[in-house]
């Protein structure tokens, strides 16, 4: 039964439908079965008797499948425009990530660190090491994780495509190799200076930054591989 | 001329219609509303029962009903009810299959066969 199950949820899933709708439509069947299953035996049908006619009841899996899948608005958005959910989300993920990196690099320069020329070297005490210890996560994280969420999204959607995985990784490790943080001195003493993010490297750099990008390449594709590895070997098992 | 709209499948819309209107009356979960179905067109209209949710789930993403998990005697049960869109989706449904089956009778009873046909489905 729960094979059956099991092979409903990988084709609806390989199908495009969102993984919300696969899940609580399982859930739904499961429960159905079982109801259909108590009727029958209220029936006066033993068990063994009154399973087979509860899934006959039920549908045919083909059916069950065809029916959701034809519902082409029930499809997630990792199906319908998978460029823009892994290609474009993790960019703006990253975005997002070093934005609020940067806004915890400035607050925390005008906040502990008032009239320093320069964030970065200043001698850190209490609160604030762990202020910007915070930002400094995000800043070198971010590139990280919004590539971990984005072989999340393509496996939950048994996304078996490569260059989708392979661009948004592509994307997210050519920022996390480039982009620098650039801090600029305070025009008007007193105040903090300018903070942003610089994303060409210095020609002194760029080995350093190929170097980076195959890293951070290699960190965020390889689950996926190791996954669509496994999800493939498990294939063959079956057949 | 204004352009007509064309029934292009006598049965589309159907379950919809059903389930929308059984909801009206009060949240049910998909082994109730299936239930109810066979219970109230006298097993006249029988649907696959498994194949209700993928409708429930497109007129909950269509916004014409909600729906809450909840768990009653160890199960989980997740009941829908109607939203306001679904009662007004569920009035224009309604006239559609008003006017529809009563343009079916009418051609029948005039079938030219002395109402034959007419009283067969009156």
């Amino acid at each position: 039964m729960a094979k059956r199950f099991r092979e409903l949820r990988e084709r609806l899933l390989n199908a495009g439908v969102a993984p919300r709708h696969v899940r609580r439509y399982l859930t739904e069947l499961h429960e159905h079965l079982a109801d259909l299953t108590a009727e029958e035996m209220r029936a006066g049908r033993s068990s063994a008797e009154a399973e087979p006619i509860a899934l006959e009841r039920l549908g045919r899996m083909e059916d069950l499948a065809r029916t959701m899948i034809a519902r082409r608005e029930l499809r997630s958005w990792t199906a319908r425009a998978p460029w823009a959910v892994l290609g474009a989300g993790p960019v703006l993920a990253v975005v997002c990530g070093w934005g609020l990196a940067l806004l915890i690099l400035w607050t925390g320069w005008t906040w502990f660190l008032q009239g320093t020329p320069n964030p970065f070297g200043a001698r850190l005490h209490g609160f604030s090491i762990l202020y910007f210890g915070v930002g400094r996560m995000l800043y070198y994280g971010a590139p990280l994780a919004a590539g971990w969420g984005m072989v999340l999204l393509a496996g939950r959607q048994r996304v078996r495509t490569l260059w989708p995985v392979m661009a948004g990784g592509a994307l997210v490790a050519l920022m996390g190799a480039t982009g620098a943080v650039d801090a600029r001195p305070p025009t008007v003493p007193g105040r903090a200076g300018d903070v942003g993010i610089r994303f060409y490297p210095l020609p002194a750099q760029m080995g350093d930054a190929v170097a980076h990008a195959l890293v951070l390449l290699a960190l965020v594709v390889l689950p996926w591989l190791v996954w669509r590895w496994m999800a493939l070997r498990g294939e063959l098992e079956r057949e | 001329m204004a352009p007509r709209e064309t029934n292009p499948n006598f049965m589309n819309g159907v379950p919809e219609l059903l389930i929308l209107r059984l909801l009206e009356d009060g949240e049910m979960y998909g082994y109730e509303i299936v239930q109810a179905i066979r219970d109230r067109t006298d097993a006249v209209i029988a649907v696959g029962e498994g194949v209700v949710y993928p409708v429930l789930h497109a007129l909950e993403h269509a916004g014409a009903l909600k729906s809450r998990r909840k768990t009653v005697a160890g199960r989980s049960r997740i009941y829908y009810t109607v939203t306001k869109a679904g009662t007004r989706r569920l009035g224009d449904l309604a006239a559609q299959w008003t006017a529809l089956t009563g343009a079916i009778q009418k051609t029948l009873a005039g079938s030219g066969a002395g109402g034959r046909y007419g009283e067969a489905v009156s």
